[in-house]
């Protein structure tokens, strides 16, 4: 018997007879975790929900719930036998009930949970009290999302299932909700998997990210070695957060690049002494310092708020991002010269 | 596949629709009696002339009345225009018979025509200088006044969709109000036009009552007469045949411009609904003249014309046995209305769950018996059982079923389903299509199994729509008479058969208290439906 609360075994997920992911393996250790699926839009993110949920079926591996196989190319458990509950990234409200109605009808009256949620709690996290007495044609998309996460909340499923729950949700108080719900997912012992294409919103929300690239899980890991430690050139460019420079291993701690010189740091992985790698490089890897003598032209400067993140060209015309805080007392403009930190000295080492 | 119980009833639907359609085709080759020859060498051409020159005439005429109306009620706003808006629907409860019968009142010699002349001006010979709409002509403006609207409704749907984006747009780009109706309105409305004029087109070719009371001789009397008459049911199939090749002409263009229709349809966001325009004084009052004199012809006229007769005719009201009538019209409608609902639910339901596509193949194929004349099908039925019990039935030493199916209430319920299934298929159908499959998902996984999720989300969600369609086919089968005329058992008349019958022989007056009757219980429904079909907003 498996010991994870939720596990997926060498599944292979296929809609209309066209596999899309091939041989996962993912699982959930304890109840009340939160893992997410994150990829491009049309990667089979969402048949993976909804193969989970019973909506679609399998012809090899097995997904287990509970120590109980619920979908195997021999077994399938009915949707409305599964006590999962799915939110659908588009509206999936009935259209001739209200929303109270709608949201109510979630409650089971015969759960074999022990969860105690609170719909009224659920409902002011949400911010839908304004909008209970309306039908769903008279709302908004994202008041429909959100009324329909209520729904699903309030059903006390064994396994919550959210399909990009907060696409639609004004970014004015998408964090706001994305903080509640995580609360609420915590407090209430909710086991959830949440597909989304945002990588903040996956790097919030789950302990664990599965990265879907590909027709595969590329990588099955927590937010931060996800980010830090990508195991793939698919998974650096999908995260689209850094470039990868050409560089010689020079040593066990150091490796040399054309344009930047000697970088040191702790490699992740080990690399014969001469061999050439291609090193990760993220926006705040490298230190901002005009009093070095290693200066990159500016190409682009894009304000983020909290920092600014430079795009410096190097004398082999590669395009280096490397982020400065926005209070840094001395900031540069486009076709300005860009002083770099020396020696460079990252916390690890990643390449590939 | 799964051989299910959906697959099963969808697969029993389609062949109860299929065998008249294959009755037809397959009797083009038998033989047929001399009748055959004698009318291929004289009275086939005038038939097929004759259908096509009624089919052109009333095309263009419902064109201009249809489209007409539609455009001013739904982009101007001019005294009444609100009430013309669902008034105008009213033209469907009177059906072209029985406008024909108050053609021919009105106008003939010494008629209401000249009664109205004679007391507003004396003792005169008016007749010569009344005009006589009769023929060919009577024909025309019968159907026509009958039928627009088929174009109107869909056309002032199509309009309604249209987005005040899309007219805004057009004043950007420096329109004229002129070239943006041409370039802008009437472009985006053409599907809905086609879809329109392609329902009068298949209406108009399988006329009966007002044609054959004008006595023009078009391929549906000929139909008829060739059974009737020259009891030759081959030659009649033979006729059915030609028909048919016409009207599934016209009901593939109906289907591909129905198909386009849907991109005009702008359901998700960027719908922004119309200003209407007041017009000026003047124009105000051209309006409010075009609206009325259709209102006032297609409805008012005939209405008034069989009211008047049944006033001035009061006897006949009282020979008619109404309460008998009524409970035969009642009777028909409440069995045929179940049954085509039950078959239609089960049918829709089926295909949403099951998915299928040979069973979306039979859905389709079922659907086509609304484009099949009522003649055609009567006289394709009886030919079909005829033959089941000839060689079927009557060979494995059973009794003859015929008594079963001809001249029986289940004969002719089985044929209104047929050429009416259509009508509830896609009433449903289309109410389904509102239920995001989404909805059915959510459903199963709050725990409801198939058949709660049928009894307790789509019931309650399509019962406005079961409604409609039930108003539909009441509206149908009242005004309906060739099927009726042909299947109905011994003495067991409806307010349609009756007006005929009486008309046929005739006694115009006395066709009067049934048509009266007809066209009060059709306005009606009409007037519940109207608000399902011109709902003014973009739900």
């Amino acid at each position: 018997m498996s010991k994870n609360f939720f596990e997926i075994k060498d599944v292979t997920f296929a809609i209309g007879g066209k596999n899309k992911v091939n041989d996962v393996n993912i699982s959930i250790k304890n109840e009340g975790d939160t893992i997410c699926i994150l990829g491009p839009s049309g990667i089979g993110k969402t048949t993976m929900l909804r193969t989970i949920a019973g909506l679609e079926k399998i012809n090899k591996g097995e997904i287990i719930l509970k120590d109980k196989v619920i979908s195997s190319n021999k077994i399938h458990i009915e949707p409305e036998k599964r006590n999962i509950a799915l939110s659908f990234q588009e509206n999936s409200l009935f259209p001739h009930y209200s929303v109270d109605k709608n949201i109510h009808l979630g409650i089971k009256k015969n759960s074999s949970t022990d969860k105690n949620i609170n719909s009224k709690e659920i409902i002011k996290i949400l911010n839908i009290e304004d909008i209970l007495s309306k039908y769903p044609h008279q709302i908004s998309a994202g008041e429909a999302q959100r009324a329909s996460l209520a729904r699903s909340l309030i059903s006390q499923p064994d396994l919550l299932l959210l399909d990009e729950p907060l696409s639609n949700v004004d970014q004015s108080f998408k964090e706001d909700i994305q903080v509640a719900l995580k609360q609420l997912l915590n407090k209430n012992k909710i086991t959830t998997i949440v597909v989304t294409h945002d990588s903040y919103e996956a790097f919030y929300l789950g302990s664990k990210c599965a990265l879907v690239l590909d027709n595969e899980v590329k990588q099955f890991d927590d937010p931060y070695n996800v980010y830090h430690f990508p195991n793939s050139v698919e998974v650096v460019n999908f995260l689209n957060r850094g470039i990868l420079l050409p560089a010689k291993v020079t040593g066990g701690n150091s490796l040399e690049n054309d344009d930047l010189g000697i970088i040191k740091g702790k490699f992740i992985k080990h690399y014969p002494t001469g061999s050439n790698v291609k090193l990760l490089l993220q926006p705040e890897d490298l230190e901002h310092d005009d009093d070095s003598n290693l200066k990159l032209e500016v190409v682009d400067r894009k304000f983020r708020g909290t920092n600014f993140i430079y795009t410096l060209k190097t004398p082999s015309n590669r395009l280096i991002p490397v982020a400065v805080h926005s209070h840094h007392w001395e900031q540069h403009e486009v076709n300005e010269k860009f002083g770099i930190k020396r020696p460079i000295e990252l916390e690890h080492i990643v390449c590939f | 596949m799964r051989i299910n119980f959906w697959f099963i009833s969808s697969l029993f639907v389609s062949l109860i629709i299929i065998v008249p359609i294959l009755t037809v085709f397959s009797s083009f080759f038998e033989n047929t009696t001399n009748y055959f020859e004698i009318l291929k060498n004289t009275f086939l051409f005038e038939y097929t002339l004759n259908s096509i020159c009624l089919l052109v005439s009333v095309l263009f005429l419902t064109f201009i009345i249809g489209t007409g109306s539609a455009y001013l009620v739904s982009f101007y706003e001019f005294p009444l225009s609100n009430f013309f808006k669902w008034a105008l629907i009213l033209s469907f409860a009177v059906p072209p018979y029985i406008y024909a019968y108050s053609l021919t009142a009105f106008f003939e010699n010494y008629g209401t025509a000249y009664t109205i002349l004679k007391n507003l001006f004396g003792e005169a010979n008016y007749n010569s200088h009344i005009p006589k709409f009769d023929g060919m002509l009577g024909s025309i403006l019968s159907i026509s006044f009958s039928l627009f609207g088929y174009v109107y409704i869909l056309t002032r749907a199509s309009f309604l969709y249209q987005s005040q984006q899309l007219i805004d747009l057009g004043k950007n780009l420096g329109f004229s109000s002129y070239k943006s109706f041409y370039s802008i309105i009437l472009p985006s409305a053409r599907p809905a036009i086609v879809a329109g004029l392609s329902l009068v087109a298949m209406e108009t070719l399988a006329e009966f009552g007002a044609v054959d009371f004008f006595s023009i001789n078009t391929l549906t009397t000929g139909i008829y007469n060739s059974w009737i008459a020259f009891d030759d049911l081959a030659f009649a199939n033979q006729l059915s045949f030609f028909l048919l090749l016409f009207i599934f002409a016209l009901f593939i263009i109906e289907n591909l411009s129905r198909k386009k229709a849907k991109y005009h349809f702008n359901s998700r966001g960027g719908f922004k609904r119309k200003e209407k325009f007041k017009l000026s004084k003047s124009k105000a009052l051209l309006a409010f003249i075009f609206c009325f004199l259709v209102f006032f012809l297609s409805f008012l006229f005939p209405l008034s014309q069989m009211l008047y007769w049944t006033i001035k005719f009061p006897e006949n009201l009282f020979d008619l046995d109404i309460v008998n009538l009524l409970l035969n019209t009642i009777y028909l409608v409440f069995l045929s209305s179940i049954i085509l609902i039950l078959f239609s639910l089960i049918s829709n339901y089926g295909n949403r769950v099951s998915n299928n596509k040979i069973l979306n193949l039979l859905s389709t194929l079922s659907i086509s018996g609304y484009a099949i004349p009522g003649v055609i099908l009567a006289v394709a039925f009886i030919t079909f059982i005829a033959w089941f019990d000839e060689t079927i039935i009557k060979t494995l030493g059973f009794l003859s079923i015929k008594k079963i199916f001809f001249g029986s209430i289940l004969g002719l319920v089985l044929v209104y389903f047929i050429r009416f299934y259509s009508l509830a298929f896609n009433g449903i159908k289309s109410g389904y299509e509102k239920i995001n499959i989404n909805v059915d998902e959510s459903a199963y996984l709050l725990g409801y199994s198939k058949r709660k999720t049928f009894m307790n989300i789509h019931i309650p969600f399509l019962r406005n729509s079961l409604l409609f369609v039930g108003i539909l086919i009441s509206l149908e089968i009242i005004r309906e008479l060739p099927i009726t005329l042909i299947l109905r058992p011994f003495n067991f008349e409806t307010f349609a058969t009756t007006a005929y019958i009486s008309a046929s022989e005739d006694l115009l007056e006395a066709a009067a208290v049934p048509s009266l009757f007809l066209i009060l219980i059709a306005a009606f429904f009409i007037m519940i439906t109207s608000k399902y079909i011109l709902r003014d907003n973009n739900e």
